[in-house]
């Protein structure tokens, strides 16, 4: 039993998923599923379709290099089964993709990086410019400054409402 | 029994030009180049039955045939099945000549083929190598890929002669 990459989207296939088709040059293209292979058929190129990992990859939305991916090459050499050797590679595996999920996470979280100081300063700008739709003029005038101001609302209305409710 | 499924292939037939007219008007919104390549692309593949036309991928001669019946009292044939085929195209120098009726083994066919595995495999083309009554193949090459399942239906002489094996 292999697990194999899309060649499309590269997710893994697992056993009774998907269709692998063969060329007559003999190149097989596995696929995960029909969306893939359809794109496939339409000769798209996976390094421009937004969702693919190729496309991620490529453009720096993913990250391309770390040592947590050599754990993953394709070795052709069946290894004997050994028990202690599996029991130990199946630790490994789940201490692997925690620390790789974490690299991804702080590579996302680096990635993002520049934006908070983006938000204010556009949200400042906004302010400026709308709050003629907050604030009255008249109240700009005497007051200058930029804080949205405290509005007085009269509690009458829950008497009313009362008395529809009873109807 | 031919007449009703040959009926009912030509009303599959025109469902499926139905859904890939409908493919067509609903695709009609994007892009004019898109919508021609996804109406070729989106075909959907079935078994070879008479008058498939095959490509031979042997050096026996012949460069296509055209199936005449599927063996072992079948109706369809898929991949790895033997069939009767008239050859319609040859090599001037061949063993065999147009219009020699042949049996043929299947080795690629478009129609997705289940593994046990589960998974699926289909191929680009229907492609065929002649094989005498006995089942030995005619010629002594075999071109392009070739698929284990041959193993299963005990066509081990043509496999020992492909060159890939899928």
């Amino acid at each position: 039993m292999r697990l194999e990459k899309c060649w499309f989207c590269s997710s893994t296939v697992y056993p009774g998923h998907g269709i692998q088709f063969v060329r007559n040059d003999a190149k097989i293209f596995r696929f995960c599923r029909s969306k893939c292979h359809k794109n496939f058929k339409m000769k798209r190129n996976p390094r421009k379709v937004k969702w693919t990992k190729a496309y991620r990859r490529l453009h720096g939305k993913d990250m391309t290099q770390d040592s947590t991916f050599e754990f993953e090459r394709k070795r052709n050499r069946p290894e004997r089964y050994d028990r202690n050797l599996a029991e130990n590679t199946l630790k490994a595996i789940k201490k692997i993709d925690k620390i790789r999920v974490a690299r991804e996470e702080r590579h996302h979280k680096l990635r993002m990086k520049g934006k908070k100081a983006k938000e204010q300063k556009e949200a400042a700008i906004e302010l400026e410019q709308g709050i003629h739709l907050v604030k009255a003029p008249s109240v700009l005038a005497q007051d200058q400054s930029l804080t949205l101001p405290k509005i007085k609302v009269k509690v009458q209305a829950q008497a009313e409402e009362n008395q529809a409710m009873e109807e | 029994m031919a007449a009703s499924l040959a009926s009912k292939w030509s009303r599959v037939g025109r469902s499926l030009l139905g859904g890939l007219g409908n493919n067509l008007s609903g695709l009609s919104s994007t892009s004019h180049e898109m919508a021609s390549g996804n109406f070729l692309s989106q075909q959907q593949r079935t078994f070879i039955q008479m008058r498939t036309v095959l490509k031979v991928v042997d050096n026996s001669g012949a460069k296509t045939v055209m199936c005449i019946q599927p063996l072992k009292g079948r109706k369809v044939a898929r991949l790895g099945d033997t069939i009767v085929a008239s050859v319609k195209e040859a090599m001037p120098t061949g063993k065999v000549k147009k219009g020699q009726v042949v049996h043929a083994v299947v080795v690629r066919a478009a129609m997705q083929h289940g593994r046990f595995d589960g998974s699926e495999v289909r191929f680009d083309d229907n492609a065929v190598v002649l094989v005498n009554k006995a089942g030995e193949p005619t010629g002594t090459r075999v071109f392009g890929p070739v698929p284990h399942e041959l193993r299963r239906k005990k066509h081990v002489s043509i496999l020992t002669l492909a060159e890939h094996l899928a």
